[in-house]
């Protein structure tokens, strides 16, 4: 096992990300290095998977996109969260990089290009003492604000 | 021996801490088992989260443990002194230390800032004087140390993602 995936194993037996399980917040679903599948929990209870790419952690930041678990391929763009038009639309952004990084300042593929987000946006930029609950957290605070609106489509 | 998850954070912890006990424990039990793995101090006191009064040292744990277990603090202070500053004006309230930052965000916005649920869902707390804006489950004993037993924070909007990037203009914000 190399040492990025060593770290990420040991930060996903964490508490703070235990705990996230436990409140049903969000699962491991499967690793498979360097990637990892997560689910994370909107407020209509729907579940978006995230498929981490995580080389270099914890030390390199990850990054991540939609991931249709069943068909092992990038997301459908019908079945993404929608926006209002606020702030959950500027990170799930189906434009950015063709859908596979969301638009965060924690998400590796993001940062790149973006320095002015180290002092604009500090809170978010990634940490690794943090772990991958920084990422997560983000995300499930996203999916939970008044701006998330349920996909166009429904899963078959 | 049915056994139950202990979620739990306290005064100089840095991060959220797990252990597992007998549902028959009893909270004494507890509390001195954290305080002898932490080097606290043993007047130290145990709440449940977002619970205003230290928890009674001769409760079994299972009488108060939901379902996904209990969720702990571990604290010298009894009270933490919490300021929340929102457009130049700072409401000031005392809080249990195992209060969530959730918890006091609600507090501030909704009920002495007049916000609505979902006003108050664009705001978030943000450490003052620094740019830490701690998870909402973070309990506020974690940032505060006796005997000072006070944190500042300031009530900010959730900014949007945005900016420019040296990336092509499809890709740029």
């Amino acid at each position: 096992m190399t040492p990025d995936e060593r770290a990420f194993r040991a930060d996903v037996a964490r508490a703070a990300f235990r705990l996230g399980v436990a409140e049903g917040h969000w699962r491991l679903l499967r690793i498979s290095w360097p990637h990892a599948l997560i689910g994370v929990v909107a407020k209509d209870e729907r579940e978006f998977v995230l498929r981490f790419n995580c080389m270099g952690f914890a030390e390199n930041p990850p990054t991540a996109g939609l991931w249709d678990e069943t068909h092992d391929a990038p997301l459908a763009h019908d079945l993404w969260p929608r926006s209002q038009g606020g702030r959950l639309g500027a990170v799930f952004r189906t434009d950015w990089k063709n859908g596979s990084a969301l638009y965060l300042p924690c998400d590796r593929e993001s940062i790149a290009g973006h320095d002015n987000w180290r002092t604009e946006m500090p809170a978010k930029i990634w940490r690794p003492s943090a772990g991958i609950v920084q990422y997560l957290e983000l995300v499930y605070e996203l999916l939970h604000c008044r701006d998330y609106t349920p996909p166009v489509r429904a899963v078959a | 021996m049915k056994t139950i998850d202990i979620f739990y954070q306290g005064e100089r912890l840095n991060e959220i801490d797990h252990l597992e006990a007998a549902a028959t424990d009893t909270l004494g039990a507890i509390k001195a088992l954290l305080i002898q793995k932490h080097g606290t101090a043993p007047d130290a006191l145990l709440f449940i989260e977002d619970g205003e009064e230290p928890l009674d040292d001769v409760l079994a744990l299972d009488a108060i443990a939901g379902p996904t277990g209990a969720k702990l603090h571990l604290h010298r202070c009894r009270r933490v002194e919490v300021d929340v500053t929102f457009a130049g004006e700072t409401v000031t309230h005392s809080f249990a230390p195992g209060v969530t930052v959730a918890h006091i965000k609600l507090w501030a916005a909704e009920r002495k800032f007049c916000m609505t649920r979902e006003e108050a869902g664009e705001h978030l707390l943000q450490i003052s004087g620094t740019h830490e804006r701690p998870a909402p489950g973070t309990h506020i004993g974690t940032l505060a140390t006796c005997p000072v037993c006070r944190i500042a924070f300031d009530l900010i909007p959730d900014e949007r993602v945005n900016g420019t990037t040296t990336y092509g203009a499809r890709e740029a914000a």
